[in-house]
This record gives structure tokens, sequence and C-alpha cells, in this order.
């Protein structure tokens, strides 16, 4: 105790008022006021402890640091007299590695992450047992896919970017990740990780059989990053040395795995990029993929799970030609609902097409600025426009939910659409044409669900075209009118109405003849 | 003491004595080894075996104290000596509770040399009784 010191901080050098700095000499501590530390102790709980007690006697010329070490004395009866547990009362220093402890020490911390409970919890996945074959029927999400040995690997960087095979890869979790491996030309044959064989060998376990990785395509990559896509006739390829360049080496995996809408796996592929790594290279940029696609369907990204998530986009779709025979599908391959998007140049006419698409939840308004010349014809003018503000494929049907299926028609909500005129001038009877000048839509949803966990749902989209008049310029002059769009997403959900089931009531009947004889 | 009569009466009244004074001192060992699982860091691998010495030792003292009460009042040696063998092993489980429980505190320290002393006296007393029984 004597020798802590907690105002220490310099080195060699004297602390400002701290008085058991053993750098100060007798000159420093005259110019002290006051002990910034008064008292170093122990653990006040302990019945009787060593402290050090440091003043300053500024009654003596110059004023001196008195030090005592005395002996402090709990005097509750409940302070501890002795303890037989050593991290009662202080950290323990960690053991140092001799020749005898280093293998069990090496059990225990070797590993990425130990836990703090000693032997309680077991993070070598080998050890575990691997499990029963109907345990792996059905996955969850985020469960990690089972393989004969482990788990299907996923390798990513942990921490820094180096590449760890110790990630497993989560049922529907779509990832992609990139890490960086060490490689040398000379051994490459022998590294496990550029070999295909490492990423296929296991097969993985679902429901009662297993379902082996098959090679879905392979693509060369050329040193300068050209790439070619090989027949699938060709099989393995393993890496090999040839001319000072590794060929065939691993560079990036992309895993797709179809499942049923009940959590079994039924198919697994995995196509390749294979490349060749020459002689100077110390590392190499590994990049991997996983997808999960449900069988039967296209695989589509969802917006929302079943409710839309606020920043995805909001899906949107045509119906075909011969609805509403039950076998015709909305399709919803690339269509999306899109504004128009505004330019820097912000010319209507000379847009290039360039549209953003509608994120749920957020309000959008572009616009772009037309300049009418007297010689411009007012209908090709009106359909530019409107060409300019609904874009190419305007959509008939939005989704209702973020992950509506194509097939379930009850699930898409058509969109309606709204004619507006701005009449400037009460009444024309002129052929005076119409030109749109801005097209809002009103996305109007719901929360629907369950109280603590409500999924928003799009319950009507209104698409409204406002159009105006187009006053005839005299020749020469020329108008430049503003061309708006907007989306508005306007909550309607009605306030949640929590249910509560009724009091039970007690229901006692008397038997009819209770009362007999008195009855 | 009767000449006919050889039980003795100090180690009657120390046995009433004891059977109160160990009720007490079995609650509040209890009570401090709750405020210390509260208060201190108290892992279970250190907890567990404290608990059980202190559930033994209470264990252990009902026949102790009754083969004590009938040994003494029956004059019989074989009883009484079979509860001094018993108050042997309540000594070792009340100096494992004085020296090697997790945390000693002033109150465990005092409650258990008064434990120790009580059960020293007592074995002195019985000793003697069953000196007197057997001659």
């Amino acid at each position: 105790v004597s020798r802590l010191c907690v105002c220490d901080l310099l080195v060699a050098q004297c602390d400002a008022n701290c008085c058991c700095d053993p750098d100060c000499s007798a000159q420093d501590f005259s110019l002290f006021t006051t002990c910034s530390v008064p008292v170093v102790t122990g653990d006040s709980q302990l019945c009787s402890q060593k402290a050090a007690v440091y003043s300053l006697d500024v009654e003596a010329n110059p004023p001196e640091m008195i030090f005592k070490l005395i002996d402090q004395v709990n005097p509750s009866i409940f302070c501890i007299h002795a303890t037989n547990y050593k991290e009662a009362l202080y950290l323990k220093s960690p053991e140092i590695p001799t020749p005898e402890n280093f293998d069990q020490l090496l059990d225990k911390f070797g590993g990425a992450t130990f836990s703090a409970e000693p032997d309680s919890w077991n993070l070598d996945t080998d050890a575990q047992n691997p499990p029963e074959a109907n345990e792996t029927s059905r996955y969850e999400y985020g469960v990690p896919v089972q393989t004969e040995d482990a788990f299907l690997r996923l390798p990513s960087p942990v921490v820094s970017s180096w590449c760890s095979d110790a990630n497993p890869a989560g049922f529907l979790v779509n990832q992609a990740t990139k890490c960086i491996r060490s490689v040398s030309v000379e051994k490459c044959d022998s590294i496990q990780a550029l070999s295909m064989l490492f990423y296929i060998n296991s097969s993985i376990l679902a429901s009662v059989f297993q379902v082996n990785i098959t090679v879905q395509s392979i693509i060369v990559q050329s040193l300068d990053g050209m790439r070619t896509l090989l027949s699938s006739s060709e099989g393995l390829r393993l890496p090999m040395v040839l001319d000072e360049l590794c060929i065939n080496a691993v560079l990036g995996v992309n895993y797709h795995i179809t499942h049923t809408d009940t959590g079994e796996i039924i198919e697994a592929a995995a196509a390749f990029v294979l490349g060749a790594i020459s002689k100077e290279a110390l590392t190499i940029e590994q990049s991997f993929e996983i997808s999960f696609t449900q069988e039967n369907t296209q695989p589509v990204p969802l917006s929302g799970n079943p409710g839309y998530v606020v920043g995805l986009p909001v899906r949107a779709g045509f119906q075909p030609q011969g609805y509403p025979f039950p076998a015709a599908f909305l399709s919803n391959k690339h269509s999306q609902l899109t504004i128009l998007q505004s330019t820097s140049t912000q010319d209507c006419l000379a847009a290039q097409g360039a549209r953003a698409p509608v994120l749920f939840g957020y309000n959008m308004i572009s616009g772009c600025r037309l300049r009418i010349t007297a010689a411009m014809k007012c209908q090709p003018l009106a359909q530019t426009l409107l060409d300019v503000l609904k874009g190419q494929s305007f959509p008939e049907y939005v989704a209702s939910f973020g992950n509506s299926q194509a097939q379930d028609v009850l699930d898409w909500v058509p969109i309606t659409q709204l004619h507006i005129s701005e009449q400037m001038i009460p009444h024309t009877l002129q052929s005076s044409c119409q030109i749109p000048v801005s097209l809002g839509i009103e996305v109007k949803w719901t929360k629907y669900g369950s109280l603590v966990n409500p999924q928003a749902r799009i319950v009507n989209v209104t698409a409204t075209i406002t159009t105006t008049t187009l006053k005839q310029l005299p020749s020469g002059r020329e108008r430049i009118i503003p061309i708006t769009s907007s989306v508005v997403f306007t909550d309607i959900s009605s306030p949640a109405e929590p249910s509560y089931k009724v009091w039970p009531t007690i229901n006692i009947k008397l038997p009819f003849d209770f009362f007999y004889p008195f009855v | 003491n009767n000449s006919s009569q050889l039980s003795s009466l100090p180690l009657q009244i120390l046995l009433y004595v004891n059977v109160i004074y160990y009720i007490f001192y079995f609650l509040a060992t209890l009570a401090m080894i709750i405020y210390k699982s509260q208060v201190f860091s108290y892992p279970d691998d250190f907890l567990a075996p404290d608990l059980a010495v202190l559930f033994v030792m209470a264990v252990l003292e009902v026949p102790r104290s009754y083969l004590g009460f009938k040994g003494n009042l029956t004059e019989a040696e074989a009883v009484l000596g079979l509860s001094l063998g018993l108050t042997v092993g309540s000594v070792v489980l009340c100096v494992y509770l004085l020296l090697w429980q997790t945390y000693v505190l002033w109150a465990d320290v005092l409650l258990n040399a008064v434990l120790l002393s009580a059960y020293g006296l007592e074995s002195g007393l019985k000793v003697t009784a069953i000196a007197a029984f057997v001659s």
C-alpha cells in the first residue's frame, strides 16, 4: 500500500499536489497546497488493513509532507476477517505458461473466443455430437446449415480482413462476404481453401437424406481480369502449378440453396470463379455469397417479410393478358414503382429517363422545368410529358405486402388513376388541349397484425395526374412551367384495439329440490 | 449428586442450552451466507460447499442432541458414546466454517468460536458422565 500512488501519472516528473509521488523532492512539496490523494487503502470491507496516509504540514516552514502507515480497523461486525477465495478482493493475475500447463491453457484460451465461466461452455464445434437426422429436418431463420462434419462454411473476415473458415452460413440469411487469404504459389495445390473440393465435399443434412452440393457453373478469370464461362461438362478443376502460376485457384464461390416453404433444404448448388495466382502475389481476395430461394418461385428481392420495411422499394407489377383466367399470374419482373428523378439540368425534355424507385415510407418530390415555345404542338407535348412523369412502363398493381408472391392475386392492390384538370380560365370551348403538369402518387398504408409487431400493408394507391390548359403563346415568346411528381405515404391505420378476455363468471345453480322439504 | 443417580445435571443443562443456541446459530449463519452472496462475488462453485456443510451440520445436530439427552437420562454409556462421536463430526464441520469458508466475517468468527467452546465443554462433560456410568 505504501508503494501505490494513484496520482503519479508523469514518469520521472513530479505531479502537482501528489504527495505520494516518489519523484517529488522536498522543494516540490513546499509548493503544494493540499494532498490530492490523502489516503491509500485496500478494500475497506476487510476487518483490519494497512492504510497509507499522506498529509501536508502547512505550519512548518517550508511545508513538509508527512507519510504515515497505519492500521485501519473496520468496526462493523460484518467485516471480512479472512477469505479463501483469491479472486474475491483482487483481480487474478493470469497464469504464466510453463511446459506443464501449456496444453491446458491452450485448450482453454486457444480459440477465437473463450467464456468467463471455466469448463462450462465448450465452443469447439467438432466436439459436439452430430445431431440426429430428424432434428435437422426443418431449419429456422438464422440456424446454421448443418453438413456431415460441421456446418456449411462461408469464409468471412472476422475482426481483421483475413478469412476465417469458422463462419457458418445461416439458413435464409443471404450473405455476401469478401476476405483476404494468404497464399504461396509453390504450395498452392496443398492449400485447401484454394481448391473447389473444399467447398463442395461435405453434403448438407436435410430431413432424411443428405443433399450434395453440385457445381452449377465455373467461370475462369484470367490474370488481366477477363472472365469466361466454361461449358458445364468440365467437371472438377483442382489447383495446380503451371509456369510459375497457380491456376484453378478459387477466387469466389456463390452458393444457391433451394428450400421448401416448410424449411427443408432440397437442393444446393455452387458457382465458382477460378483464377490464376501469379508468383509475386502473397495474398488473394476471395468473395463468397450465399442466397436462398424457395422452390417454384422466382428469386425476387423482398421488400419486407411480410410487412414493408421502411426504405425498401415498393414492389409493383402488371397483369398479363388473359386475366382473370386462373392460370395467368402477375409478372413483377423488373418492374418497380418509379418516379421522375430530378437532374441537374432540370430540363424535362432533355431528361435521360433517369427514374428513382419509390421507397416505402419515404415521401419524395421531384420535378423538372419545361420550356414551352410557340412552335410546340400540344398533343405530342402532352404525350411526352406523360412519359416523362409516368415512365416507360407504369405498373398497374402494387404488392400489398413486402413478400407478396406473384401467384397470389389477392395480395396485389390496383393503382387507381385519377385525372384532375386545373382550369385557369373558367371554361373555354376551344379545343384547348390539356398537358399534364404534375403526378401525385398517394400510397395509403395501414398497420396490420399484432400490437407488438405491426406489419406495414399497402391498402390503396392512387396516381393523380393534374393537367392544365396550354395557352397559345404569341410567337417568339416562351414560357417555363414547372413539372412535379411526388409520392406521399399516408398511414391510415385505425387505432389498435387490444382485446382482453372476459372475466370468468361463477355460475352456481342450486339443484331444484335444494330446500326440500321447506319449499 | 445423589449416590443413586449418575446422570449429570450440568450436562443436561448444557444440552438444552446447546440446542437453543444451535437454532440461533443456524439461522444467523444462513442469513449471513445469503448476505454475502448478495454483497460479494460468490460464484456457485464456492457457494455450494459452504451451504452443504451448514445443512449437513444441521442434520447431524438432531440425532446428536437426541442421543445426548437419552444417553444422559438413561445412564447408557453406549448411547452417550455415540453422541460423543457425532459431536466430533460437528466439531470438524464447525472448524470448516470457521477457517475454510469462502468469506469469514467477524460475526462468523464469533458465532463459530462460541459454538466450538460449547461443543468442547459438552464433550468434556460427556466423557465425565461416561466414566461415571461405566464405573
